[in-house]
């Protein structure tokens, strides 16, 4: 009777060749070569910098810059044997996913709650929500510090795990209750005619159905949450330390910038966001439809 | 007369009421936004009356307005929100251009050889933590070791400029690491907005023979604006708070040139310690973005309203 699929758009196969062919194969081919030097060069920082997590502090340094050298792994070795690296990646990992969690099944039920029931001041809630993500961070980190070390919640998981889900429950509500708007009220009628509990319907009917929009929701807070540096920093001091705060400390060394060590790290902390962005690249399009996908992607 | 207006057989009543259910499932959420920041809130509007610096170990002095009242008089402010708004401004429009241009390409060549992963490359300026990325352009401008002031050295023969050290090119040197970070986000929203348009419309369309500008505006401007314009206001939201990139390129200088408000803020809070001043800044700064998202909403809604659906 109802769908439950992940394929957001499982009718539809990319066909063979594009809709117009125009022109000869010839130009074709060099129009797709030019969007590849397009994407290229959006890459090439980057590439840049994954580099240099290869080079010696000498060659990073380099005049001119070296595009061709025999790549050590003196920098990630070095890297891997320091204690602390594997306290920041197991940081977070446990910090990301616990509070994209948290944030993602609590945002579900309060958009599904905003989505079928006509709150008074729904509408307002949903603006206050987008108002709180235009805060700056510089600005609502000073109350929530003084406000973590009067509760004494500073340096401690909780307290981290606590603020990043509050961070990501903006965003997550947005794009779940566009979803939810999307799927019809009479799915949720007929269930209950079915004899259905509220709770059953809303999980085993409704759920199935915006799949695509929960995974969009957890790709795109992980990628916040997974860069938030600046809260981090503040509210988790010394003791609770991700990757991007231990990036920013490895600046003030006494001896100057490391960039060895920065690239090596950057490139650790980077390989895994590229990988969910190839895997997952469709629910990234399609979750910023907000559930109205009709075409192609 | 039910509780959410619509008429529903006698039987859906049993058990919980929908307005009961409703309520349990969005008390969760209102928890955490009591906590985290409604109470941060009046904690902030506590703190803008008083003089308070913490590290003197003195008690905080009661000054009514008087916080307001210098940042009202002090034209440093005023600079700092022009320089936020010309980032915020320009990184807005420039990525959007960029985007809309680079997601008709990529959006109209689905059978490229390798989409996949040429998106991947293109979108992957985006998940780089703003420090890193910050941090390592400092690096790549640097006027030494720098790549780029290199390469402009080689192609121009000029002599290696100091882009970050000086205060006529900073500005511009931090903004195009910006839009080299998201112009990719606006480029997925426009190929987002595009998917949005049901193919049959497109097929249509095509057997017409629309011009291109025809089908702009006719086709894929009704269906697709609604996504394009939240990933405008997306964007604007990131724009105007821009901390991470900025403080790890520039920290706000050289002087005063790309001292935006969230590194004034910064430095106010956790350089100075002057939380008075800090907290009143920030409500003022707090009080210009609710301004922005609700014309920004308003103007969102209005838009809705009339889209095709």
């Amino acid at each position: 009777m109802i769908p439950a699929t992940l394929d957001p758009s499982p009718a539809e196969k990319p066909p063979a060749n594009p809709p117009a062919v125009k022109g000869s194969r010839f130009k074709e081919r060099v129009k797709d070569l030019s969007v590849w030097v397009i994407a290229a060069v959006f890459f090439l920082p980057e590439l840049w910098i994954f580099l240099s997590a290869f080079k010696t502090p000498q060659q990073i340094l380099a005049v001119p810059p070296r595009w061709i050298f025999r790549p050590t792994l003196q920098g990630l070795t070095a890297m891997a044997h320091e204690g602390a690296f594997w306290t920041y990646v197991f940081n977070s990992f446990f910090i990301t996913f616990t509070a994209v969690f948290v944030a993602v099944g609590i945002s579900f039920l309060a958009a599904y709650g905003l989505s079928r029931y006509r709150f008074r001041g729904g509408d307002f809630l949903m603006f206050v929500l987008l108002s709180i993500r235009m805060v700056p961070g510089s600005a609502s980190v000073l109350p929530l510090f003084l406000m973590y070390t009067a509760l004494g919640w500073t340096n401690t998981y909780a307290g981290i795990i606590a603020f990043d889900v509050m961070f990501s429950i903006p965003f997550a509500i947005w794009i779940l209750k566009g979803y939810l708007d999307g799927v019809s009220p009479r799915f949720d009628e007929s269930a209950q005619v079915d004899g259905f509990s509220r709770w059953r319907t809303m999980f085993r009917i409704i759920l199935p159905q915006i799949l695509p929009g929960i995974v969009a929701a957890f790709i795109f807070n992980m990628i916040f949450v997974w860069n938030e540096s600046l809260f981090n920093a503040i509210l988790g001091g010394n003791t609770v330390q991700t990757i991007p705060v231990a990036l920013q400390s490895g600046l003030n060394t006494i001896n100057g910038i490391n960039w060895q060590y920065i690239a090596s790290l950057s490139f650790v902390y980077t390989v895994p966001l590229m990988a969910t962005i190839y895997f997952f690249q469709k629910y990234l399009l399609v979750g910023m439809t907000f559930g109205t996908v009709r075409g192609e992607i | 007369m039910n509780d959410d207006g619509m008429p529903r057989p006698r039987h859906m009543r049993q058990g919980l009421s929908l307005k009961a259910f409703a309520w349990m499932l969005i008390i969760p959420v209102l928890a955490f936004f009591a906590i985290w920041n409604v109470v941060p809130f009046l904690w902030l509007l506590g703190l803008s009356f008083y003089r308070y610096y913490p590290t003197f170990g003195q008690p905080p002095k009661f000054l009514g307005l008087g916080n307001y009242i210098s940042l009202m008089n002090d034209p440093n402010v005023w600079e700092r929100i022009g320089t936020t708004f010309l980032f915020m401004v320009s990184a807005v429009g420039i990525e959007t251009g960029l985007g809309l241009v680079l997601g008709f390409v990529f959006w109209s060549r689905r059978a490229l050889w390798g989409r996949r992963l040429a998106l991947t490359l293109l979108f992957s300026p985006m998940v780089l933590a703003p420090v890193a990325a910050g941090t390592f352009f400092r690096l790549i401008y640097d006027p030494l070791y720098g790549v780029v002031p290199y390469y402009i050295h080689m192609l121009f023969g000029v002599p290696k400029p100091n882009l970050l050290g000086n205060s006529h090119t900073a500005m511009w040197a931090v903004l195009a690491t910006d839009v080299w970070m998201w112009t990719p986000f606006m480029t997925m929203m426009t190929i987002a907005a595009l998917g949005a348009i049901p193919k049959s419309v497109l097929e249509a369309a095509s057997v017409d023979r629309l011009k291109f500008w025809q089908r702009v505006r006719y086709v894929m401007w009704p269906y697709g604006k609604f996504i394009l314009l939240l990933g405008v206001i997306l964007r604007t939201i990131d724009a105007f708070k821009t901390y991470g990139l900025i403080s790890a390129m520039t920290a706000g200088g050289p002087g005063n040139a790309t001292d935006v408000l969230s590194i004034t803020l910064y430095r106010e809070g956790f350089v100075s310690f002057d939380m008075g001043t800090g907290s009143a800044l920030a409500l003022f700064t707090l009080f210009i973005a609710v301004a922005f998202t609700s014309v920004y909403l308003y103007f969102l809604k209005n838009r809705e309203s009339e889209a095709v659906s």
